[in-house]
C-alpha cells in the first residue's frame, strides 16, 4: 500500500471497498453532510406524521404572521404554516432529485456502455444520437415540452420525465469514456474468449468497474438536479402550484412585498436549498476521494 | 484549421434540420394556437376566428405549414408576434441588444473577479485568504443561481439601496445621453454578478489549482534561479500557462450564459430575450417562442464549435481532422 495515507490503516483482507469506506468515514465534511442529508430525507418524507396542520387549506384569517410558538417559520400570504410547507416541499424537492438522478444515470449507463462496448456503427448511431439531445438547451426545452405536457400526467411526474428526457447525455458520454478504456484489459478478453455473453461481460464485468465514475456523476446529478426542479418551479414552469415544492415557496419572492417585508416566508426554502445542494456536494467530493485509490488525502 | 470550421460549420445545416422539426412538432403540440390567446372568445363571433385561422394557414396539414415557415425562416422572416403586435425580428433584435450586454458585462465581471482571486489564492495556497476564497466558491457552485439573485435583489436593492432591482435603465432619461449610459451600467451590475456567479467559482477554483501546480514546475525553478522576480514569474511565466486552458471555456460559456439568461432576466425583470422566450410561452405566442428556441439552439451549436476549435488553437497537440 505505497498511496495509502499513514494514519488510516488497511489490513490486506480489506476489499476496496471497505478501504474506500473507511477514507470516507474518516472525512469529517462528508461525514456530517451524509448526516444532515440523512436528517433531511426522513423528516421530509416523515412530514405527514410530523406535522398535522393541513396544507392544502387556505387560512383567511392567518395570513402572513411573523414566526410565532404556534407556527414556527410564521405563515404564508394564503395563511399556510410555513413549517409544514418546508417539510412537504422537501419531499418534492427530494423526490424529483431521487427519481430524475435514478432514471438519467440508469439510462446513460445503458446506452454508453452498449456504445462503449460494442463501438463500431452502433457506438457512431448512439453517440449521434446523444449529440443531437445534447445540442438542444436544456432549459428552453424542459420548459416548452413541460407546457405541452402539462395537465396530461399528474403533476410532479411530467417534471421528472421532461428533465430526465434531455438530461443523460452527459452520463452516457462519460460511461462510454470509461467503458472504452476499460474493455482493452487483458480479463475482459479473457471473459470474452470463454464465450461469456455480451450483456454479461458488462454487468458483471465492466460495469462494477466504472461504477466508482458513475456514482460521482450521480452525485453531482443528484445536487444539479434538485437546483433545475426549484428554477423551474420558481419560473412558474416546474412542479404545479398546488404541490408545495422549495421552488414554489421561493417563487413567493416574486412578489416585492414578500421579498422585502416578509422574508421568513422566502428565507426558509432558500436556506433549505442552499444547505441541502452544499452538503450533496461535500459527500461527492469525499465519495470522489475515497472512490479513488491514488488520492492520498 | 479552416478546413476543420468548414466542415463543422457546414455538419450543423442537418442539425439544425432536425432541431428545426422538433420545434415545430413541438409548437403545433403546445396547447391551443396564437389566434387562441390573442382573441376573446366571448367578444367575437366563432365564425370569424375560423376565417381568420383559414386564412392564416393554420389548417393546413402540418408539412405545408412547417415548409411555410422554413423557408420564410431562412429568409429572414419569423412571423409576426401577436402580444407585442410588430415582427418578430425586430422584437429579438431590441430585447438582442439588452442581453448581449448583459452577457458581455457578466463575462467581463466573471474575468475581473476570477483572476483577482485566483491568482491571488494561487499565489498563498493554503493560507487563510486561499481557504476564505474557497470557502466563497463551494458557496458560489452550490448556490442555484435564482437563489442568490434573490438574495442580491433583498440585500443590494432593498437594505443597502445600492442597486436597482428591476429593468435595464432608467425609463426617465434620454437615449444618448451620458446620464442614460450610466444608468444602463447601474442596472445591469447586479444581474450580471448574479449570471457570473456560477463560472466565475469555477475559473477561480481552475485558475488557482493551475497555478498551484504550474509553480511547481521546472521552468518556475529555472526563472527562480536566474533571479526573477517573484512578481514577474507569477504575472508572466505562471499565467501565461494557465490562461491557456481557461479560454477554451469560453465555448461554453456562451451555453451556459444563454440559459442563464432566462432565468437571472426573469428574477430582474431585465428586458432581454430570455425574459421575451419566457413572455412568449405564457402567452402563447408561438412565432416569438420557435425563433428563440431555433436561436437559442444555434447558440449552443456555435458555442459547442467555439469550445472545439479553441482546443485546437490553444493545444496544438489537439489535431482537428
Amino acid at each position: 500500500m505505497i498511496n495509502s495515507p499513514k494514519h488510516l490503516k488497511y489490513s490486506k483482507k480489506m476489499s476496496p471497498w471497505a478501504m474506500a469506506r473507511k477514507k470516507f468515514m474518516k472525512n469529517k465534511l462528508a461525514m456530517v453532510s451524509t448526516c444532515f442529508l440523512l436528517f433531511v430525507i426522513v423528516i421530509s418524507f416523515l412530514a405527514p406524521y410530523i406535522t398535522t396542520t393541513d396544507i392544502t387549506r387556505v387560512n383567511i384569517g392567518e395570513t402572513s404572521l411573523p414566526p410565532s410558538s404556534d407556527h414556527w417559520l410564521g405563515t404564508d400570504k394564503s395563511g399556510r404554516d410555513v413549517y409544514t410547507r418546508l417539510l412537504y416541499g422537501g419531499r418534492v424537492s427530494l423526490m424529483v432529485g431521487i427519481s430524475v438522478t435514478f432514471i438519467v444515470i440508469s439510462f446513460g449507463s445503458l446506452i454508453g456502455s452498449i456504445a462503449g462496448y460494442f463501438g463500431g456503427v452502433v457506438d457512431n448511431l448512439l453517440m449521434r444520437f446523444t449529440d443531437f439531445v445534447l445540442n438542444f438547451p436544456f432549459l428552453v426545452f424542459v420548459i416548452v415540452l413541460n407546457a405541452i405536457l402539462f395537465g396530461t400526467v399528474s403533476g410532479v411526474w411530467v417534471l421528472i420525465i421532461v428533465i430526465s428526457l434531455l438530461s443523460w447525455g452527459g452520463t452516457a458520454r462519460i460511461v462510454r469514456s470509461k467503458i472504452l478504456a476499460e474493455k482493452e484489459n487483458e480479463y475482459i478478453i479473457a471473459a470474452q474468449s470463454i464465450g461469456t455473453s455480451s450483456a454479461k461481460v458488462i454487468i458483471r464485468h465492466l460495469l462494477p468497474n466504472v461504477i466508482s465514475a458513475i456514482i460521482v456523476q450521480a452525485t453531482l446529478l443528484f445536487a444539479g438536479m434538485i437546483a433545475v426542479e426549484a428554477a423551474l418551479s420558481y419560473l412558474n414552469f416546474g412542479v404545479p402550484q398546488t404541490v408545495p415544492s422549495w421552488g414554489n415557496m421561493l417563487s413567493s419572492a416574486n412578489e416585492p412585498d414578500v421579498l422585502q417585508g416578509k422574508p421568513w416566508i422566502w428565507i426558509p426554502p432558500a436556506l433549505a436549498l442552499i444547505v441541502t445542494i452544499l452538503s450533496i456536494n461535500f459527500i461527492g467530493e469525499g465519495l470522489k476521494d475515497a472512490l479513488n485509490p491514488k488520492s492520498t488525502r | 484549421m479552416w478546413k476543420y470550421c468548414l466542415r463543422r460549420i457546414l455538419g450543423m445545416i442537418p442539425m439544425l434540420f432536425l432541431i428545426s422539426i422538433v420545434v415545430f412538432t413541438l409548437a403545433k403540440m403546445m396547447p391551443g394556437d396564437a389566434l387562441s390567446g390573442e382573441i376573446d372568445p366571448l367578444n367575437t363571433d366563432p365564425v370569424y376566428i375560423e376565417d381568420m385561422r383559414e386564412k392564416l394557414g393554420y389548417n393546413d396539414p402540418y408539412h405545408i405549414q412547417y415548409g411555410r415557415w422554413i423557408s420564410d425562416f431562412i429568409q429572414g422572416d419569423f412571423g409576426r408576434s401577436v402580444r407585442y403586435k410588430m415582427p418578430v425580428s425586430d422584437l429579438i433584435g431590441e430585447k438582442l441588444e439588452n442581453t448581449i450586454f448583459l452577457g458581455i458585462s457578466a463575462l467581463i465581471i466573471t474575468y475581473f473577479l476570477s483572476f483577482t482571486m485566483g491568482i491571488f489564492a494561487g499565489r498563498k495556497p493554503y493560507t487563510i485568504g486561499d481557504h476564505i476564497i474557497g470557502a466563497a466558491n463551494y458557496f458560489g457552485m452550490a448556490i442555484p443561481s435564482f437563489v442568490a439573485g434573490v438574495f442580491a435583489i433583498y440585500f443590494f436593492s432593498f437594505h443597502l439601496g445600492i442597486f436597482p432591482s428591476n429593468g435595464s435603465v432608467d425609463i426617465t432619461l434620454q437615449n444618448g445621453t451620458m446620464e442614460y449610459w450610466l444608468s444602463k451600467l447601474h442596472h445591469v451590475i447586479l444581474p450580471a454578478l448574479v449570471l457570473g456567479l456560477l463560472s466565475t467559482a469555477s475559473y477561480t477554483q481552475f485558475l488557482r489549482n493551475d497555478i498551484i501546480e504550474n509553480s511547481r514546475k521546472d521552468f518556475v525553478r529555472t526563472a527562480r534561479a536566474k533571479g526573477t522576480s517573484n512578481r514577474k514569474i507569477y504575472h508572466v511565466h505562471i499565467l501565461r500557462n494557465s490562461i491557456i486552458p481557461l479560454i477554451t471555456f469560453l465555448g461554453f460559456d456562451i451555453v451556459s450564459l444563454v440559459s442563464g439568461a432566462i432565468i437571472t432576466e426573469t428574477i430582474f425583470t431585465y428586458p432581454g430575450i430570455g425574459q421575451l422566450f419566457v413572455q412568449s410561452v405564457q402567452t402563447n405566442d408561438y412565432a416569438v417562442l420557435m425563433a428563440l428556441t431555433m436561436m437559442f439552439s444555434c447558440l449552443v451549436l456555435v458555442g459547442n464549435l467555439v469550445a472545439d476549435i479553441l482546443y485546437g488553437v490553444v493545444d496544438p497537440r489537439i489535431r482537428l481532422d
